[in-house]
């Protein structure tokens, strides 16, 4: 704890002096009265000063919360020497707004005193957040003293994005091996009807098609198709982001990916996590509730940082991206590097499925004659990388302020219907 | 004579107000000073006894430079206690007023008391300058 005398100590003890010292001069014993209460409150607070002893710990009502929701803090002050004032200042990020005024808090704290201070914070943004910084200033009863020290009582706060709201979830092309709930190309246990057969010793009387059985005079049993999961690979282009005040391309692709990655974790499905960018990050694929908290756990420490690196899909392990995996990838194409590597992928044989995080809204509108031209090319490019992205096999919904994300993948189904039946 | 008093008294006057507003802590004093000298002016060109309203702008003064100080501090914390505080000091500081007015009045003075109140005023500056120095580890 640091202790620095106040202005108002010098200024009491000189006003003091002065009236003291004009008073002998000039014989004035009206200035002895107009300067004593100041000598005597600089006599009183020089000999009354002592150094405040104060423990702090802070508490949170909850380690993990989703965006949006609120969080208690409860900052507990524990006085062996108390204070005349004590300010309370609870450091926290942009991220979190105290709900009720008052921080910093002045308070009053006596000796062996033990007092607890509450706040209710709002998540406003996703994050992964130390709360519990704090700054203690005191001032003794005469304002002559300032002690200040700083109690580092940070617990770990996980905001976690909120969920879109989907409906139904983009079906991935190829299976895997492990039960799961989609129905699989190959026949084996399940509920959907395959085909039919002659039945052979081994084959289970349930399965055994009575009618088609009495139609030909002998047994024909049932296949059906197998339920088998699916792996999925959420691909985070982290390259860059469109921003705009509080806005950006980032948030909403963070929430598309939280809410994708618990709907395929709840159908049995494995799911892995890359983000390719100034940051790289990845996570295997994984199942189960565990999985979903260590991929929304890596997602948290997302950031954009920007970098010229050339950072290509080659940078990712293998293990990352199994054979016939779906890769979600959410992007606001604003980086070629991105592009590429999706066009990679797509080229080594994966099931690539883009949603453009659409960066249109957040960029300032143009001026003058040059600015239209350059916002006419720069959304014609992008229109081109949308085509090279169509032609390479991988469909692109756009996803923006006009609609949802539930509206982006059912646009990308009708685009895999639409390309079945042409090639049917 | 009573210009002398007013314009001194306004310009402390001035130099507080300015003080609070620019919030410069180091210009209060000087205004405070110069009302203290408006007052010492008219203290010495008064005929008569000692005045007694002085308990009163003593108060009056004291107050003016703990809420000066408290406007500087920024923190409206204990508003209530801090203001009755303010008060009874207020109070306090008339009746120890009242007390010294006394007591002037009756005593005989001399050099040996005049050294001993300029002794007393130097310590209390000596003191001041030593305990005010910043001390990092407590």
């Amino acid at each position: 704890m640091t202790r620095a005398a106040t202005p108002k100590l010098a200024a009491y003890a000189g006003l003091a002096a002065l009236g003291l010292l004009a008073a002998l001069a000039a014989r004035l014993p009206e200035l002895v009265v107009v300067a004593a209460p100041f000598a005597l409150f600089t006599g009183l607070g020089l000999f009354l000063a002592r150094s405040p002893r104060i423990a702090a710990d802070v508490e949170l009502g909850r380690e993990r919360v989703l965006e949006g929701e609120a969080v208690d803090v409860s900052v507990m002050l524990d006085s062996e020497v108390g204070a005349e004032r004590v300010e309370v200042l609870l450091e926290l990020p942009r991220e979190l707004v105290p709900l009720e005024d008052g921080n910093p808090r002045t308070i009053r704290l006596a000796d062996r005193e033990r007092r607890q201070l509450s706040y209710r914070l709002r998540c406003a943004r996703w994050g992964a957040f130390a709360v519990g910084r704090l700054y203690l200033r005191t001032e003794d009863g005469f304002g002559f003293y300032r002690h200040e020290s700083t109690v580092d009582g940070r617990r770990p706060l996980k905001v976690y994005p909120a969920e879109e709201s989907v409906r139904t979830l983009l079906r991935p092309l190829e299976t895997q091996v492990f039960s799961g709930n989609h129905v699989a190309r190959q026949k084996g246990e399940g509920i959907e009807f395959a085909d039919l057969r002659p039945f052979v010793p081994g084959d289970r009387v349930r399965h055994v098609n009575w009618r088609a059985s009495a139609r030909r005079g002998e047994l024909w049993v049932n296949e059906h198709h197998a339920e088998r999961n699916a792996d999925v690979v959420i691909f985070l282009d982290s390259f860059a982001e469109a921003r705009r005040g509080e806005r950006s391309t980032l948030d909403p692709a963070l929430r598309a990916a939280v809410t994708l990655t618990a709907q395929y974790l709840r159908q049995k499905d494995r799911v892995g996590f890359v983000t390719l960018g100034g940051m790289l990050n990845w996570l295997l694929p994984g199942t189960g509730t565990a999985q979903l908290y260590r991929i929304v756990d890596a997602m948290l420490d997302t950031q954009i940082v920007l970098s010229y690196a050339w950072r290509d899909i080659d940078a990712v392990p293998r293990r990352t991206l199994p054979p016939h995996a779906l890769v979600l990838a959410l992007t606001p194409l604003l980086d070629e590097r991105a592009a590429i590597a999706l066009l990679d992928l797509r080229a080594r044989g994966f099931d690539v499925v883009v949603i453009e995080v659409s960066p249109l809204e957040l960029v300032p509108s143009a001026h003058g004659e040059v600015g239209d031209l350059a916002d006419r090319l720069w959304r014609l490019r992008r229109g081109a990388v949308r085509g090279r992205f169509e032609r390479a096999g991988i469909p692109v919904a756009v996803w923006g302020d006009e609609s949802t994300l539930a509206e982006a993948l059912e646009e990308v189904s009708s685009y895999r219907r639409h390309a079945r039946a042409l090639r049917a | 004579m009573p210009e002398v008093v007013a314009g001194v008294g306004a310009a402390g006057c001035i130099l507080v107000s300015l003080a609070v507003l620019l919030r410069q802590a180091p210009l209060l004093p000087l205004g405070f000073a110069g009302v203290g000298a408006a007052y010492a002016v008219h203290a010495a060109l008064r005929t008569g006894g000692a005045d007694s309203r002085a308990p009163f702008v003593a108060a009056a003064v004291f107050c003016a430079a703990e809420l000066a100080f408290w406007s500087l501090a920024g923190s409206a914390g204990l508003a209530l206690r801090r203001l009755a505080l303010l008060v009874g000091s207020a109070v306090a500081t008339a009746f120890v007023g009242s007390l010294l007015l006394t007591v002037a009045a009756e005593s005989s003075g001399g050099v040996g008391l005049e050294a001993v109140g300029v002794a007393a005023a130097v310590a209390l500056l000596v003191a001041v300058a030593w305990l005010a120095k910043p001390k990092p580890e407590l």
